[in-house]
């Protein structure tokens, strides 16, 4: 299984946003994704290092550098397909590269 | 007549006995199939809605019957009058969605945004359907003060005019602050950020008198790393908990127990929102892809809800600090009654401070601390109408005892709140309150409008300075 982490600020609207879209699209391509929606203030090293790809919203100063692939969601809650369908193709290719099932 | 009234009744009464969860089960299903959702995603919106609905009752009941008699002996002991319990934000958003008219001041928001479109005086399109609950919120607080439905409409048309306006105001901050391109169509038209006027009128004092105070700003990515755990729901719940009890004389049973139901209930109320907020999916999505069709081929900024800048590291930096700042200024602010709990962590207060100030941490603090007071006044104003709204749509527990009240110390739009019940009371038609919120409105109008000047400003020279680049 991928393990995905999404966060926002209050870790219950956006990142779910985030979380639902992707597990139902990268669920439709074929592969078993979890994602898991915090709040931005609670990532540690040591939670982030548990999961295999970080989705937040925009650029996201956690204090230190996170130790796995970084995909930037935001244009997942515009709603928009046309404008999700890059993030989900970026996921995509980063657990095809890194090789995650 | 009298049959169409008799048939209305026969129809209607056995659905309006049913209870609030069973109503905006229909309703919000309703509403979902009419803006073209799927029968199937529109329903499972709406029993998600009733089952969260079900949920926060249950959580708050848990809540108030166990900090009721403490916070008793804790008036009693200490003579401090603190005894509304704040529940945060969760509760009063799925509170407030309980409300039928919720629907309706939906409606008008999108109707408003869209008409702003039509005439160009917004280039932002609102997909934020969830964060309607703050503005239905002013309405229906308006409507409990006095005001009649076609007044409360007014009034939030107003603000939300305002908020809309400001969403394209702060867009080049947000690009700055996100270090994004300017094709990035992030903005947010969050009502957090209606404080902005009034932080920018403390901005400029500080610009003035203490800009020497900027070079102690401190790394606040490094500050949030050291408090860790502290300032997660659970741990506030806690030491909250204990805090009261200590100060309300219980026995260590008591404060235990205070320390872990406090603790529970903050992590449900969490958990219970994200229910929620997966209730108005459907709705929001039905929503937001009726409004595009209908402007295809324009390019827009997009509203979201404000934690796209939550990656900011100040956001919680200034939250964590400004929370004990606030434990003690509600302990002696005069004419404040709200204990601060499930809303410690001024989620509502930081993200305006962070926009105007651009991330400045000492001045965030300051005019944070500065400013606390409003938010505690309008959290002791608001308690009486949220106790009664809690109770209208079922999520109040019956057995706790009349003067118990629920609020939200660090709600969004306190001035809002304010003018909310300035506006309510004029209703009633007394004459000095008339006067109050035609002065009130005039001044909340004339702030912003400076405001937008100030920002105008800020945004020519985002412009000048990407031109000489």
């Amino acid at each position: 299984m991928i393990k995905i982490l999404a966060a926002c600020g209050a870790g219950v609207n956006s990142s779910h946003q985030i979380k639902d879209a992707l597990e139902r699209e990268m669920g439709d391509r074929g592969y078993d994704v979890k994602c898991d929606a915090v709040m931005v203030k609670d990532i540690t090293e040591d939670m982030i290092s548990k999961y295999d790809i970080f989705t937040p919203i925009a650029k996201t100063d956690l204090g230190f550098t996170p130790s796995i692939p970084v995909v930037d969601a935001g244009p997942i809650l515009y709603r928009i397909a046309a404008m999700a369908k890059p993030v989900y193709d970026k996921v995509e290719e980063t657990i095809k590269s890194n090789g995650l099932k | 007549m009298h049959a169409i009234i008799d048939i209305a009744n026969k129809v209607f009464n056995p659905i309006i006995n049913l209870g609030a969860a069973p109503i905006m089960l229909i309703v919000l299903t309703l509403l979902a199939l009419l803006f073209g959702v799927k029968f199937s995603r529109a329903l499972e919106g709406g029993i998600r809605l009733a089952i969260a609905l079900t949920a926060i009752g249950d959580i708050i009941n848990m809540l108030t019957s166990a900090y009721q008699k403490p916070l008793n002996d804790f008036v009693k002991s200490t003579g401090i009058h603190l005894s509304i319990t704040d529940v945060g934000w969760a509760p009063l958003g799925t509170i407030t969605w309980g409300s039928p008219y919720t629907l309706f001041f939906l409606v008008i928001m999108i109707l408003l945004n869209i008409v702003m479109l039509v005439l160009n005086k917004t280039n932002t399109l609102d997909v934020d359907i969830f964060d309607i609950w703050h503005i239905s919120f002013t309405a229906l607080m308006a409507m409990y003060f006095g005001a009649n439905l076609f007044v409360a409409t007014l009034l939030i048309l107003y603000i939300g005019a305002l908020k809309i306006v400001n969403s394209d105001l702060m867009k080049p901050t947000f690009n700055d602050l996100l270090d994004a391109p300017d094709e990035n169509p992030m903005t947010t038209t969050h009502l957090n950020y209606m404080m902005n006027p009034i932080i920018m009128v403390f901005d400029k004092i500080f610009d003035k008198l203490f800009p020497w105070l900027d070079k102690y700003d401190f790394d606040s990515a490094e500050l949030n790393k050291k408090i860790g755990f502290w300032g997660s729901h659970f741990a506030i719940g806690v030491y909250l908990g204990i805090f009261i009890g200590l100060l309300s004389k219980q026995d260590v049973q008591t404060i235990l127990t205070l320390a872990f139901t406090g603790g529970t209930c903050l992590e449900l109320f969490s958990l219970i929102g994200s229910w929620f907020i997966a209730a108005v999916e459907p709705l929001s999505q039905g929503i937001s892809d009726f409004a595009t069709k209908r402007f295809q081929g324009r390019t827009f900024n997009i509203g979201l809800d404000w934690p796209f800048i939550a990656g900011r590291a100040e956001v919680w930096a200034a939250a964590n600090v400004l929370a004990p700042i606030m434990l003690v200024e509600a302990l002696v602010l005069p004419g404040n009654h709200i204990m601060p709990l499930g809303s410690i962590i001024a989620m509502g207060v930081t993200p305006a401070l962070l926009v105007v100030t651009r991330g400045k941490i000492i001045r965030m603090i300051v005019i944070g601390a500065i400013e606390m007071p409003i938010f505690l006044w309008a959290g002791t104003l608001s308690a009486p109408f949220i106790t009664s709204v809690a109770k209208n749509v079922g999520a109040f527990p019956a057995g706790v005892g009349s003067g118990t009240q629920i609020a939200e110390a660090t709600k969004e739009g306190p001035i809002e709140q304010f003018l909310a019940y300035l506006v309510g009371k004029a209703s009633e038609g007394q004459i000095e309150f008339i006067i109050y919120a035609a002065l009130a409105l005039i001044a909340y109008g004339l702030i912003f409008w400076w405001y937008a000047k100030q920002m105008k400003k800020r945004n020519a020279e985002y412009a000048a300075a990407k031109e000489s680049n």
